[in-house]
């Protein structure tokens, strides 16, 4: 069947361009086919001729070979430019007397009217369009229907839409200045609210239109039919409906009326494309323009990064103390420092360890907060010594108490706690918990309340593993401590090292290690970030040794920069 | 930011509108924040750094509150919380604070995001300000950078 063919989508399409829309040319192609119910309409043919007898007798001749017998004259092909206006028959036959003109764009209808006829009529028969400046576009847009009911009337905002948005052709350029001189209209304009209430992007409109009546009876109002609608606006958007039909087949019109005629058409992009050797020059432009920006951009920058020694991890912590919640009193402040293990080391300038400022704490959901949002940077290396390789490698740890300040500026310990300086890199919100230690009985506690003091820890590390301790188990029987608050801590770890960049598939194993543990307790991933650290440093050792010495050398010297 | 960091497009600062809130105790600004930069190394990564004023009926500003927070090291989408603080006077600056508003500010702002000094401070707990930060980094696993 042929109805296969039939391209049944009539969705329209979006196409962008940035080149002139001037060069948009369309070519249409419409045609007559017999209908497949052709045996129907020679029945029909006789009960509707008397109709149409009375609008010209004359025709009935020709319009009957026309429609039946030799179809395959009706058709025909047009190529159309942006805002080509290709006139009806209805109105060369409105236009021609000069009474009927108007407005200034009848008179120059008028005008292109009378010079088509000297010289010798218009080319297109069925085929013309309306532009953007015609009548019909606008009323289309207007009184387009959208429900099927026969009483709809368009609404109050249909109607205020219809005004708005009216084509502006031009854009204000000053747009900009004005919004940045004043932010506010507190008296808004007519004209400003029609501009600012819509997104209302100027759009040009044009529509392609078959003329589908009888032959010889060409220019009747109700035998005009839209084939294509084309919509552009000031940024290159240019929408097609239908689309253009491309690999599909052409779409079909089937006219009201008794005889159910059935037009086919097709649409087609025949915008002249451009020449090779200028798309190339054009590409060449851009391509240039954008290395002359590349070049300026890391002219700004610079092309050295500072790099570790080779063999050394260095972490890089942007940490911050960010509030203190639970304790007892108000007016805390944190004392904390850093403990760096064996083989790690950080530069000389830099302090290891801080005092917040004193905060008083204030309610916050149920708690008693302090915010302190108390900055700092630590840098540390990591440079493994080789006889360190088989046991277990330390992690730097902080270490921070909590104290509190009482009316007289005596302080109380509110807590002791550590956290481990995460091993893997990226963004960490760690939540400390923290106790302090108690004597037994009231009396410490009355005299912690009146006058201040209260037990303390001579060592910090013995929140941990004490710095002192030296045996194979650790005990801590004896000691009596109370849960106190905890300290939220935000860390921001990064980590560098040439071993990272020796070879990514070895990162990406560890980065899968690091992912098959996640819910590993740290200590494990810890060692497994490291495991992989000391295999990409040894197979590192081994690629340095089998390079050429001079080459080390370099490597060595630029490392150290 | 530190120095061996440039901005290379984006404002380094703003200052958002005034707001008033209608529920909740929560002040919408919706401030945009684009900031582009490049670096030749990692020290002196970028610190948020804000400072929360309040305009009374009268048309005068007092503190509310100093903050900071680190920009995220790792790319991606980041809520950030960045609770603030402000200094605390003696006990007669605190009862015409509540009275008639004003109250101490830092004499400099270097305060706020150094950590060097702080201890000189006696601060009172503030609010916190919301930032919604999507990082993108980019060559720093060129430079055997993890983040």
């Amino acid at each position: 069947m042929a109805e296969a063919a039939w391209n049944e989508d009539t969705g329209g399409a979006v196409y962008r361009s940035r080149d002139p829309i001037r060069n948009l040319r369309v070519r249409v192609k419409i045609q007559r086919v017999t209908s497949t119910t052709l045996l129907l309409q020679q029945f029909q043919q006789s009960s509707c001729q008397p109709g149409q007898q009375f609008i010209s007798l004359s025709t009935l001749g020709p319009h009957n070979t026309a429609s039946g017998h030799c179809p395959e004259e009706e058709k025909e092909e047009a190529i159309i430019g942006w805002q080509e206006k290709l006139f009806s028959q209805f109105e060369v036959d409105l236009y021609q007397n000069d009474s009927a003109c108007q407005s200034p764009l009848d008179r120059q209808y008028h005008q292109d009217i009378l010079k088509l006829e000297e010289l010798g009529g218009r080319k297109n028969k069925r085929i013309f369009t309306y532009t953007d400046h015609d009548r019909f576009t606008n009323l289309e847009e207007h009184c387009q229907r959208v429900t099927t009911s026969a009483k709809e009337a368009p609404s109050y905002l249909a109607e205020m839409m219809a005004n708005v948005r009216r084509r502006r052709q031009e854009r204000r350029p000053v747009e900009g200045n004005i919004l940045k001189s004043r932010i506010i209209t507190w008296q808004p304009s007519e004209e400003f609210i029609k501009n600012n209430h819509v997104i209302n992007t100027p759009v040009q409109t044009m529509y392609i239109m078959g003329d589908l009546g009888p032959q010889g009876k060409l220019g009747c109002k109700e035998y005009e039919y839209v084939l294509c609608m084309i919509k552009v606006d000031s940024n290159g958007v240019i929408t097609v409906k239908p689309d253009f039909t491309g690999t599909k087949g052409p779409y079909r019109i089937e006219l009201e009326g008794e005889k159910r005629e059935m037009w086919k058409f097709t649409l087609e992009n025949a915008s002249a494309t451009v020449e090779e050797k200028e798309e190339a020059r054009e590409q060449r432009v851009f391509k240039d323009l954008y290395s002359r920006h590349k070049e300026y951009l890391s002219g700004l920058v610079g092309s050295d990064f500072e790099m570790t020694a080779p063999g050394a991890l260095r972490l890089f912590v942007n940490g911050e103390i960010v509030s203190a919640q639970g304790y007892e009193y108000s007016n805390l402040y944190i004392h904390f420092f850093l403990e760096l293990p064996s083989c790690w080391s950080c530069p000389p300038s830099q302090p290891l360890s801080g005092v917040t400022q004193t905060c008083t704490s204030k309610i916050y959901g149920k708690d008693r907060v302090a915010f302190f949002s108390f900055p700092f940077a630590l840098e540390m290396f990591f440079s493994p010594e080789d006889d360190l390789e088989g046991s277990f490698p330390q992690w730097p740890v902080l270490y921070f108490e909590v104290l509190s300040l009482d009316f007289w500026h005596r302080y109380r310990v509110e807590g002791y706690g550590f956290v481990v300086l995460p091993a893997t890199p990226g963004a960490h919100t760690l939540s400390a918990s923290t106790w302090r230690p108690v004597e037994l009985g009231t009396i410490s506690e009355l005299q912690r309340f009146f006058i201040g003091g209260s037990p303390e820890l001579e060592d910090m590390t013995y929140t941990r593993v004490p710095s002192t301790f030296t045996g194979d188990r650790l005990s801590r029987f004896g000691f009596r401590s109370e849960t106190t608050g905890s300290v939220t801590f935000r860390l921001n770890c990064l980590q560098q090292s040439k071993a990272f960049l020796e070879s990514s598939s070895m990162k990406k194993r560890m980065q899968s290690v690091l992912d098959r543990l996640g819910g590993f307790s740290q200590q494990g991933s810890l060692y497994n970030v490291l495991e992989a650290f000391q295999r990409a440093r040894r197979r590192m050792q081994e690629a340095r040794e089998s390079l050429p010495q001079d080459l080390i050398h370099t490597s060595a010297s630029a490392g150290s920069l | 930011s530190g120095g061996a960091w440039k901005l290379l497009s984006g404002l380094r600062e703003g200052q958002t509108q005034v707001d008033h809130p209608q529920m909740d105790d929560v002040a919408y600004w919706c401030h945009p924040i684009d900031v582009h930069f490049a670096t030749k190394g990692l020290q002196g990564w970028p610190k948020l750094h804000v400072q929360v004023w309040h305009q009374d009926a009268f048309g005068r500003t007092e503190l509310f509150g100093y903050g900071f927070c680190h920009v995220p090291s790792s790319p991606g989408f980041h809520q950030l919380e960045c609770v603030t603080w402000r200094p605390l006077g003696s006990w007669q600056e605190q009862l015409s604070q509540l009275f008639v508003g004003g109250g101490p500010q830092l004499l400099s702002s270097d305060l706020i995001y150094t950590g060097a000094d702080r201890y000189r401070l006696q601060t009172c707990a503030m609010g916190t300000v919301h930032f919604q930060l999507a990082v993108l980094l980019r060559n720093f696993d060129r430079y055997g950078v993890e983040c």
